[in-house]
């Protein structure tokens, strides 16, 4: 599917709404778990607060704060028809020509998680309109050409932190000196952010943002390195353990990457999502751990990659989406056991018409660094 | 100024009392209360966008989900966090207050703790305009939708940075200064623009700094990028913008910097020399702006400066009062200022500086001298 395409699937679903134009909003403070609709149509990942207006015949305008930016955003492309703005929602309504689409039946996509500030004010503005979301990101379950091509780039640098990471983690060394150090590795490497979560203990918890804590020698060391690579991210789940890992960590790892493993023989075209949470805890519940695998021990076994659409969503058993060709997620069995706390083990995949292809160049294994 | 905002903090953000004691956001919550005798207490939003407010209280900077903190007229506060209550432990080093809790169903909580709460007087919202809408809505409901934002008294209170606090800004300009001059270095040295100005981010970093962000340009300044993907050629002009922040204090700063002396720029650094003095405790912020505005004529100004020639700044990169011609507010003394100055001229050249300026009761100090044109 090219951008293109897309935005004609776009256009097909206002159809079907029988929606005039679509109004995307985004508050420009980009976050893996909201999804950005301005992305979505325009492909402009904004310094600020910026709106995308879509009428049905296809003419889109974007409207861009800092009004500064409006060049960077008229790179996107000749037909994009760039507003520059100091305020979202008045330039917004300068697009809409300022009340003269009273009569039109309007979409909106990402008010919800839009800040109040910026919402309310939208709210009041466009009281006729209808959530949207759906007829924007339905059409973004899959990704473009574009968007797999930089996923791709993304799992390679991804890789890359991580072997800058076995180099780097030492006892001494707190977690945001390593957060801190790869992060920089990765940009560097050409990712433009990265969700970086990145903790260490004798049993995690969880898996956590950094923070001042000391490593120690025997700390399992979890991170979640995602790299975002022209607006797309990747991520990669793994476990490192500072000095010989046990026995039973051994054991217990391999035994997630089984876990992981079914998860990823289960995800082919035309199956719910939730076959592919069911396929993970089905290794699990086999060896005595059924009732790790539901909250507080865990919420979900994988999720959709942003920053544009973050569809297909989470890989979870309340999650029924039907998988299709070009999506691309997160599967992560990443698991709290007793005898071992919060470990680690994920890929990120493309859905093809085979099967799941996992995007790294090395699966996940359990790294024990020598001290 | 705004840059790409990232999606995950990323940098030492522990509570550290030695630099910023308990007694200092006990203080800040009784002058609060001074300012808001009607108050019953306070609900103050933050995340990872928008948490000025939020530090200011607790010295919480929400790394990944966003925070409530519920403060009470009298007994401890509570901060309830986004995510499971497994990620709590990892949130205990970066805030003073103790009871720590899941953010679940918000508005239900809020509205239970509200009711507990003595007294006829209602909380107080902080930091409700950030807010998500969904979030804002939910907490309003539980409220009954009377809920008062106070957000402003509180940047007001903000204004005034304390010893300590002007204290931090020191250190994050000098970690900007050293961002900058390595930058240059790199920059003279011949490397691509992206790596001269990862170059800066690392000395940054280096130099413990929370957080890094930058803006660059490939066109001699006329327009400004965040880092997007690597770009291998080298650039002379290359005008950066870098901010850093440092125990959770922003500074920020533009520098023109190339390899031969650039009169733009030159020119640049002496109208921002020549409005400084402007910066008084007493004197109208408007009269900055306008002293700007008359000082570069007849060229255009730049439009990163056009409106806004300057803010206040501290635990937030962009505080209020904002410097433009239309601003009522006058400077006071303990504030901290970002200033800056731009043309945008294809003949003389274009050229953005600044400067952090910190005003005192008989004049102004000079935190972070502009780079101007360095050779």
């Amino acid at each position: 599917m090219t951008f293109d395409e897309r935005l004609a699937a776009i256009r097909g679903n206002m159809a079907e709404q029988k929606l005039d134009l679509l109004v995307a909003i985004h508050d420009g403070a980009h976050f893996i778990e909201t999804p950005n609709p301005v992305l979505v149509l325009s492909g402009f990942k904004s310094l600020g607060p910026a709106a995308v207006v879509l009428r049905r015949d296809g003419e889109t305008s974007l409207i861009v704060t800092p009004a500064w930016d409006a060049e960077r955003a008229a790179e996107c492309g000749p037909t994009l028809r760039v507003v520059a703005a100091d305020d979202v929602v008045d330039g917004l309504q300068a697009a809409l020509g300022n009340g003269r689409v009273r009569n039109a039946a309007i979409g909106i996509a990402g008010l919800s998680a839009a800040p109040w500030a910026i919402a309310s004010r939208i709210a009041q503005t466009l009281s006729q309109a209808s959530a949207a979301d759906d007829a924007v990101f339905d059409a973004a379950a899959s990704k473009t050409v574009d968007e797999i091509a930089n996923a791709r780039e993304a799992t390679r640098i991804a890789e890359l932190g991580y072997a800058r990471l076995l180099e780097l983690a030492r006892p001494g060394m707190s977690e945001d000196e390593l957060a801190v150090e790869l992060k920089w590795t990765t940009r560097t490497l050409g990712a433009e952010d990265n969700f970086l979560l990145l903790c260490a203990g004798p049993r995690n918890p969880a898996v956590a943002p950094s923070n001042g804590r000391k490593m120690q020698p025997g700390d399992t060391l979890v991170v979640e390195l995602t790299p975002s690579y022209r607006g797309q991210l990747a991520q990669i789940c793994r476990t490192v353990v500072l000095g010989p890992a046990s026995a039973d960590l051994k054991d217990k790892y391999d035994l997630l990457v089984r876990a992981m493993n079914e998860g990823i023989r289960a995800a082919v075209p035309g199956v719910p999502m939730a076959a592919v949470c069911r396929a993970i805890n089905t290794v699990l519940e086999a060896e005595g751990y059924g009732e790790y695998c539901h909250p507080p021990h865990i919420r979900r076994r994988g999720h959709g990659l942003g920053f544009g659409s973050i569809r297909p969503g989470d890989v979870s058993l309340d999650n029924d989406t039907m998988l299709a060709e070009g999506m691309v997620f997160m599967i992560h069995p990443n698991q709290h056991l007793p005898e071992t706390g919060y470990l680690l083990c994920g890929e990120p995949v493309l859905l093809t018409a085979q099967g799941a292809e996992p995007l790294t160049r090395r699966q996940a294994a359990l790294a024990a660094i020598d001290l | 100024m705004l840059a790409m905002h990232p999606t995950l903090l990323v940098g030492p953000a522990d509570w550290d009392p030695a630099r910023m004691p308990k007694d200092e956001f006990l203080a800040r919550i009784a002058a609060f209360w001074r300012r808001c005798p009607s108050a019953g207490g306070a609900i103050v939003y933050g995340d990872r966008a928008h948490h000025a407010e939020l530090a200011y209280l607790t010295n919480l900077t929400p790394k990944l989900e966003a925070a409530l903190a519920l403060i009470p007229r009298a007994g401890a506060p509570q901060l309830l966090l986004g995510g499971g209550v497994n990620m709590l432990p990892a949130a205990k080093p970066l805030t003073w207050i103790e009871d720590i809790r899941p953010l679940r169903n918000a508005g239900k909580a809020v509205a239970e703790w509200a009711r507990e709460q003595p007294g006829d007087a209602g909380p107080v919202l902080i930091g409700g305009p950030s807010m998500p809408y969904a979030l804002r809505q939910d907490i309003g409901k539980g409220l009954g939708d009377a809920i008062e934002d106070k957000t402003s008294d509180l940047s007001t209170l903000m204004r005034r940075k304390s010893a300590r606090e002007l204290a931090a800004i020191r250190e994050a300009c000098a970690t900007l200064a050293a961002a900058v001059a390595a930058i240059g270095e790199a920059q003279r040295a011949g490397v691509g623009a992206t790596a001269a100005v990862l170059a800066g981010e690392r000395a940054a970093n280096r130099r413990g700094a929370q957080d890094v962000r930058t803006l660059f340009s490939l066109d001699g300044g006329r327009s400004l990028r965040p880092f997007d993907t690597p770009v291998e050629r080298a650039v002379d002009q290359l005008q950066v913008y870098v901010a850093v922040r440092q125990s959770g204090y922003w500074a920020e700063g533009f520098a023109a910097l190339t390899a031969s002396a650039l009169a733009g720029a030159l020119q640049a650094g002496r109208v921002l020399h020549s409005v400084l003095p402007l910066v008084q405790a007493g004197k109208p912020c408007s009269e900055v702006a306008r002293a700007v505005a008359q000082a570069i004529r007849p060229k255009r100004p730049h439009p990163v400066s056009a409106r806004i020639v300057g803010n206040s700044i501290g635990l937030a990169l962009e505080e209020y009062p904002l410097i433009t011609a239309e601003c009522a507010d006058k400077f006071e003394p303990g504030e901290v200022y970002s200033l800056r100055v731009g043309f945008a001229e294809e003949h003389t050249g274009t050229a953005i500086v600044s400067a952090m300026i910190s005003v005192n009761e008989d004049g102004n100090e000079l935190l972070w001298p502009h780079a101007g044109a360095t050779t």
